[in-house]
């Protein structure tokens, strides 16, 4: 049986979004080309399961550059993209931050790491066993 | 020229214009050219923008460029132009414009739209260029000014502001160059630019502008660019003075003329109506009263006001506290997106208060998001009783309307100190104007500190209040006060032959005979105030809302929206522009790309406060740059910059960098603001004992009034203010006889509006002066 075609329009009538954005989706390589081209360019059901999974993936947090990329073909992309900063705030203590925080949130996050590391360094101190500041190492897991 | 009568003295030189790298490599850009021309009058301007798109793709392209309006504008029509065609844009309700867009694009024609959405945000979208091919939109736009007693400040955003909004999605999508992506179910399927760090490459933009003031323009100078002025028929024309510029910032224009009496222009509109617009500079009412006041100043310490922006913002603020007498009232908010108080009660302007408000400020750094609403709500339980709010923001916030409407109903009045290169102009005057405040909009590279204790000196202290108009038909309805160095500017018609506006306040009335009018345009007034009215009426409603009573109110919104639109025929987000043209050979379902014309990250804000390199934190071979960043993050410096370290001083932090330049400092109204500082809550400057502090005030007033400040003119005018009250209380059997005559004649000579001979700002900061200098300056009694 074949599957069900499309005209533009009413894959965006289907798929509840405007038809510039489906295009946009098509331009950034989210969504691939109508299955034909010209005066009677289609578009199958995939295309809007398509869609749909590019919706579910923006609810989850994601990006369009980063459904992108997910999409490519990528055989040497590292297992696992969660990446994690570490930080080092004081003789043997580390805090793991999630790599992929907002700018904003970031920004506050290291604030008070910044404040823990004072705090720690200056007790420290006072015990006389003073390392000086932590630093920031990098780890992908 | 097919679009009515604006003065065009500039079209486009440059046909087939590429833009090239540094490299030398042509760019493969949608769009090569953005020109500003057209006429900018005191009451707004009325523009021409020139868009010039050219593809060198092998396909088709629907190019989407984004740009936000400026204050109080509107798009009125575009003019499509190419290879044998000159199409006009139609208005029409915006679902009938994208579906006649859409439909146009399917059958293989050229198509555009402009459409706007929240935030006053437009997309103006072309499809279906084909290679090679150049297609010129020429879009006309009403837009207005930042009025003030003696001349106005334009500004045109040539770059988009990227924005906080909790919802909002950003990432480094590659090299330098920054996306970001809003809420669909808020802001609709808006596309907005990608930011990239080096503008250089990007579109060429530039302007030629004829500027004209109620007299002759004495005056025209731009902080944000190079312009070349020639004075043309008592006004002037402006241009860019090199070829072209980068879009990375605003353009912001200052035209400066005569201080005027009351004026009003006049003219009929097209239909033969006549329309007015009435300029009452603030000096046309009474002077400030100068009871005790309630301020809380709010301070924006959000990541994008990071660096200049957060310590001009710092430096304002406690130039601003001097002013306070021990009877005013003061509250200090620092918001991101958590709220910090400096008190939780507003507090007496006394030397220990301001002398902690001090420590707070120098704890507030530039760090999270913006959530302006919180700030505000804070602000307004601390005036509980009533107040003013002084509010200090770079306005890099999405989602405006949503603040706009609740802030109106707080009915405290809060008036914007605008700081940024890429312009919130738009969404500050609208946030001022609805809660009967007045708002600024300053660059981080001009003297913002000196432009904040100017308008501080106004804040709480309306020069006129009941503002009552009769004699016509004036619209919008005019502010119910009027501060200190804001005209009070109508918009009207129905004004009868030999009649006469008459404007009555507290206290006061005038009367502006329609005789004495101006005359100009009267389509352009009818133009400028349609759009100053849907401005008005979008900006404090958002679409989309939430439950069913905010759905009905949007519905009269909208159906008042549609109504504007038609009635003035111009854009609104209700009803949109769209244009379709049939070419030879046009193909059918042909599929064009769709490229988003990307746009310079605004000067002066840091790419990192919104892209901070998310996916290349993932690549191995970045993070050692990283770690390098982090290990600074870790010892306390505010995310300093390699790049931006190496222009300083090395091993020196930014925040050290920005003391030594502040030392550095060595003009006039730098030395004028460390010497209010120290100004104590009597208004008199510190000493040993009463002759001493005497003495001290002496030599400041003078260094005051040298400069040109003066009790009711110039940015200091509060504090000259002060310092005279403080003489003027002196109990003269503290002092000698000739030593209280000496105070009595310097009293005199500054309320006359004198200005001394001498070096006082230098005796002053070096704190010397004797009372043989001083009484040798001043004119025997």
């Amino acid at each position: 049986m074949t599957e069900k075609e499309f005209s533009l329009a009413e894959l965006a009538e289907q798929a509840g979004l405007p038809a510039r954005t489906i295009r946009y989706y098509i331009s950034r390589g989210l969504l691939p080309g109508p299955l034909k081209a010209g005066r009677r360019a289609a578009y199958s059901e995939e295309h809007l399961r398509q869609l749909r999974r590019v919706a579910e993936l923006q609810a989850q947090g994601l990006m369009l550059a980063e459904i992108a990329r997910d999409l490519q073909p990528a055989p040497a992309r590292a297992p696992g993209a969660m990446a994690w900063w570490e930080y080092e705030v004081g003789d043997g203590v580390r805090v793991l931050v999630r790599g992929d925080l907002s700018p904003w949130r970031l920004s506050q996050v290291r604030g008070a790491i910044a404040e823990m590391t004072a705090r720690i360094s200056s007790r420290d101190e006072a015990e006389g066993r003073n390392d000086g500041h932590g630093s920031g190492s990098f780890n992908a897991d | 020229m097919a679009m009515g009568p604006v003065a065009l003295t500039q079209t486009d030189k440059t046909g087939s214009f590429t833009a090239e790298t540094s490299t030398g490599q042509p760019l493969a850009l949608a769009m090569q050219r953005l020109w500003l021309t057209g006429r900018i009058m005191p009451f707004g301007g009325r523009l021409l923008v020139h868009h010039v798109f050219r593809s060198d793709a092998t396909t088709p392209v629907e190019a989407v460029y984004a740009f936000a309006l400026p204050r109080d504008a509107t798009l009125r029509r575009f003019l499509l132009s190419g290879e044998g065609f000159r199409v006009r844009s139609e208005l029409r309700p915006t679902e009938d414009a994208v579906h006649e867009y859409e439909r146009g694009l399917e059958r293989g024609s050229l198509a555009a739209l402009a459409r706007t959405y929240r935030d006053g945000v437009v997309n103006l979208t072309l499809g279906n260029l084909r290679p090679r091919e150049t297609v010129r939109v020429l879009l006309e736009i009403l837009v207005g000014v930042e009025a003030h007693d003696d001349g106005y400040r334009f500004r045109f955003p040539f770059t988009l502001s990227p924005v906080y909004h909790p919802r909002a999605r950003t990432i480094e999508a590659s090299p330098g160059q920054g996306e970001m992506e809003l809420p669909e179910d808020e802001f609709g399927d808006v596309l907005l630019p990608a930011y990239v760090r080096d503008a250089s490459a990007l579109h060429a933009v530039g302007f030629d502008l004829r500027v004209e003031w109620a007299g002759a323009v004495l005056e025209t100078g731009s902080p944000s660019h190079a312009v070349r002025v020639r004075q043309q028929n008592g006004g002037a024309r402006v241009f860019l003075a090199a070829d072209k510029s980068a879009p990375d910032r605003d353009l912001v224009l200052d035209v400066g003329g005569k201080g005027v009496n009351p004026a009003m222009f006049a003219g009929a509109d097209a239909e033969g109506k006549q329309r007015f617009s009435a300029f009452l500079p603030s000096t046309s009412f009474g002077r400030g009263s100068a009871a005790p006041r309630q301020v809380v100043i709010v301070v924006d310490r959000s990541g994008s006001m990071e660096g200049a922006p957060i310590e001009q913002a710092r430096r304002s603020v406690e130039a601003c506290l001097a002013v306070l007498t021990e009877s005013d009232r003061f509250g200090l908010v620092a918001f991101d997106d958590q709220v910090e108080f400096f008190n939780k009660h507003l507090v007496e302007g006394t030397r220990k208060n301001r002398d902690a408000a001090h420590k707070f400020l120098q704890k507030i750094d530039a760090r999270g998001g913006t959530e302006l609403t919180q700030g505000l709500r804070a602000a307004s339980k601390l005036l509980a009783s009533g107040g003013d709010v002084f509010l200090l923001t770079d306005g890099q916030v999405g989602g405006t309307e949503d603040i706009i409407s609740p802030a109106a109903q707080t009915g405290i009045r809060v008036h914007c100190l605008g700081i940024g290169a890429a312009s919130q102009d738009r969404f500050l005057a609208q946030l001022a104007r609805s809660t009967g405040g007045v708002s600024r909009f300053l660059t981080p590279r001009e003297r913002v500190d000196v432009a904040a204790v100017d308008l501080f000196a106004a804040t709480g202290r309306p020069v006129a209040s009941e503002i009552d108009v009769r004699g016509a038909t004036v619209n919008p309805a005019p502010p119910s006060c009027v501060f200190a160095d804001t005209p009070l500017m109508l918009f009207g018609e129905n004004l009868a032959e030999a009649g006469a506006l008459h404007v009555a306040w507290k206290g006061g009335a005038l009367a502006l005979p329609r005789e004495s009018a101006i005359r100009c345009s009267g389509e352009m007034l009818r133009l400028l105030q349609g759009a100053r009215l849907i401005a008005d009426l979008e900006s404090g409603f958002a679409e989309a809302p939430a439950n069913f009573l905010a759905r009905r109110r949007e519905r009269r919104v909208n159906a008042r929206l549609r109504a504007l639109s038609e009635t003035y025929g111009l854009q609104s987000r209700e009803m949109s522009l769209v244009a379709v043209v049939e070419r030879e050979g046009d193909r059918p379902g042909e599929l064009p790309e769709t490229v988003v014309v990307p746009v310079g990250m605004p000067q002066d804000v840091r790419f990192e406060a919104y892209f901070p390199g998310r996916q290349f934190q993932l690549m191995g071979a970045a993070g050692a740059v990283a770690k390098a960043r982090e290990a600074w993050l870790l010892k306390g410096v505010a995310c300093a910059e390699s790049a931006r370290l190496s222009e300083g001083v090395p091993g020196v932090s930014l925040e050290q960098t920005g003391q030594f330049l502040a030392m550095e400092s060595t003009d006039s109204e730098s030395r004028l603001l460390q010497l209010c500082l120290d100004i104590e809550p009597d208004g008199g400057m510190p000493g040993r004992s009463v002759a001493d502090r005497a003495l001290r005030t002496l030599v400041v007033l003078l260094a005051f009034l040298s400069d040109g400040h003066t009790p009711t003119r110039g940015a200091f005018r509060a504090h000259v203010t002060r310092l005279l009250e403080f003489l003027a209380a002196l109990d003269p059997g503290t002092l000698t006889a000739e030593q209280a005559g000496i105070v009595e004649r310097a009293v005199n000579f500054a309320r006359a509006g004198k200005h001394p001979e001498g070096e006082w700002l230098s005796l002053a900061a070096s704190r010397s002066g004797s009372w043989r200098e001083v009484d040798s300056v001043l004119p025997a009694a």
